[in-house]
């Protein structure tokens, strides 16, 4: 992840800039686009069935560093899904997402799931399971506890939200950004041989892309 | 389009291709919801809701005309089956069909179902032929891993690096992938870049090309890609760059910023027509 580092606002890098891609997966219609578009321009609007892969930006000012997150929302169908890992290759985190009124969506989740296993390795990408739509609770199919406890026993984030409302939209991708950069620092507070405990700013500005 | 050249035999052939469309229909529609035709036309009932213009979608009349249209097709064409952007396919024909009988400034504002039932019959049965033919000379880009398209973004990247090496050079810079933008403008055929009034004029120019859906198409993406040289040129960044390719300022664009482009592709196509080879490596 280091690769992604820019250079920070004070020689000693104290506040990196870090750019994260995220991939959003899951079923056709149940809510992808929108929640990107929730997230970047706050607002909702009936979208057009994504074709190939729509891009946005985000940048987050924290405290301890910048984020600009790339975010990459891809089309759900599944006739799609064999250009799909094209985008999601290099992700450093990928929201899967479900819709919580139609259950077959959240199992479609768990597929996606063992695609990005296959994929990656547990400690190369960060995952959230978000059920989206929850504006349409009378229509719920999928109880909350079940995507939670399944978002438990596979070490994901969780989080129901709604893009139509605005709930929680911001909190996911805020605990996406709050995991990663938690990640850089424990990958970073390992000593290096010559007792440097910064990311390596020789490296800043590199970026690899494979799609 | 799919009628003979002879003139006399057009209004025969047009009156079989409706009686055949009502018999598809007939035949299959009703199986929309057998098992292994459901996932088809869920997909497509899902889709048409969100389908554009807005003026359209909200009619109920023509959401059904247009789900028998795609569903038709799908069930006819098993080895690509249903994919998700044909269904932007069917509006031009639509709309110019419906055209036929109204001023074109009512189009914004037109009730459909106000026209006669069988009018109505006519344009769904010419829509679905025009769709059909079209479809028929790109059905690779819907098939299984969509080859078609992979091939014809392949060669699109071929064609600007030796139409325009410094823009092609500038997107590889910064590490923009082709199919990052130019996957939609196959798989639609342009019609998310350009408002459908242009879609409509541009494809009245694929129809009367030899493959223009397919080859001539692709002179087109050229010239619409280096048509954005300056502005590619000036953006350094891949963020922005992508944010661009994705969202090319074309809102107000009319015919005439069609003939133009069209004139560049044509101007192309010919100074490569000698040498197919040269846009391989």
């Amino acid at each position: 992840i280091s690769r992604n580092t820019m250079p920070g606002t004070s020689l000693e890098g104290i506040h990196p800039t870090y750019i994260y891609k995220v991939v959003l997966l899951g079923s056709t219609s149940v809510g992808k686009s929108s929640l990107a578009y929730r997230y970047v321009k706050n607002d909702f609007k009936e979208s057009l069935p994504t074709v190939g892969c729509s891009f946005f930006t985000q940048t987050l000012n924290l405290e301890a560093a910048t984020i600009k997150f790339e975010i990459w929302d891809t089309a759900g169908q599944e006739k799609y899904h064999s250009v799909c890992h094209l985008y999601y290759r290099g992700a450093h985190a990928a929201l899967l997402v479900y819709d919580i009124t139609n259950k077959e969506t959240l199992n479609r989740a768990k597929l996606w799931l063992r695609d990005l296993e296959k994929e990656f390795l547990p400690d190369e990408i960060v995952i959230g399971l978000v059920g989206n739509k929850t504006d349409l609770a009378a229509e719920r199919e999928v109880a909350t506890e079940e995507g939670k406890e399944f978002a438990r026993t596979k070490g994901l984030l969780f989080m129901e939200t709604s893009a139509k409302s605005n709930h929680q939209v911001n909190d996911i991708f805020m605990a996406i950004a709050q995991e990663l950069l938690q990640r850089e620092r424990e990958k970073t507070s390992i000593p290096s041989p010559h007792g440097w405990s910064t990311v390596n700013l020789g490296e800043s500005g590199v970026r690899t892309r494979c799609c | 389009g799919y009628l003979p050249a002879n003139m006399d035999r057009r209004e025969s052939t047009l009156k079989r291709k409706r009686k055949e469309y009502f018999a598809f229909v007939e035949q299959y529609y009703d199986s929309r919801n057998d098992e292994n035709h459901q996932d088809t036309y869920r997909q497509i009932h899902i889709d048409i809701p969100r389908m554009s213009p807005e003026v359209l979608r909200l009619q109920p009349k023509v959401t059904e005309i247009f789900e028998r249209i795609l569903f038709i097709w799908a069930i006819r064409h098993p080895a690509s089956g249903y994919v998700q952007g044909i269904n932007d396919l069917v509006t031009p024909f639509f709309v110019v069909f419906v055209c036929e009988y109204i001023e074109e400034e009512e189009v914004e504002n037109f009730d459909v179902s106000s026209l006669p039932e069988e009018v109505l019959q006519n344009i769904e049965a010419d829509s679905y032929w025009c769709m059909s033919k079209l479809l028929d000379g790109i059905q690779d880009n819907y098939t299984f891993a969509q080859p078609g398209i992979q091939k014809k973004v392949k060669m699109l990247e071929e064609l600007v690096s030796r139409i325009d090496e410094q823009v092609h050079r500038h997107l590889d810079q910064h590490e923009v992938k082709y199919l990052q933008f130019a996957f939609r403008w196959m798989n639609n055929l342009l019609m998310r870049e350009v408002p459908l009034r242009c879609t409509i004029r541009l494809w009245d120019t694929y129809q009367s090309e030899p493959e223009g859906f397919s080859h001539f198409h692709l002179y087109v993406c050229a010239a619409f890609l280096v048509r954005w040289r300056k502005e590619i040129l000036e953006e350094k960044d891949f963020q922005e760059l992508l944010i661009f390719l994705q969202n090319l300022p074309t809102v107000h664009w009319g015919n005439e910023e069609i003939s133009v482009l069209l004139a560049e592709a044509y101007r192309l196509k010919f100074a490569f027509a000698d040498a197919p080879n040269h846009y391989k490596k």
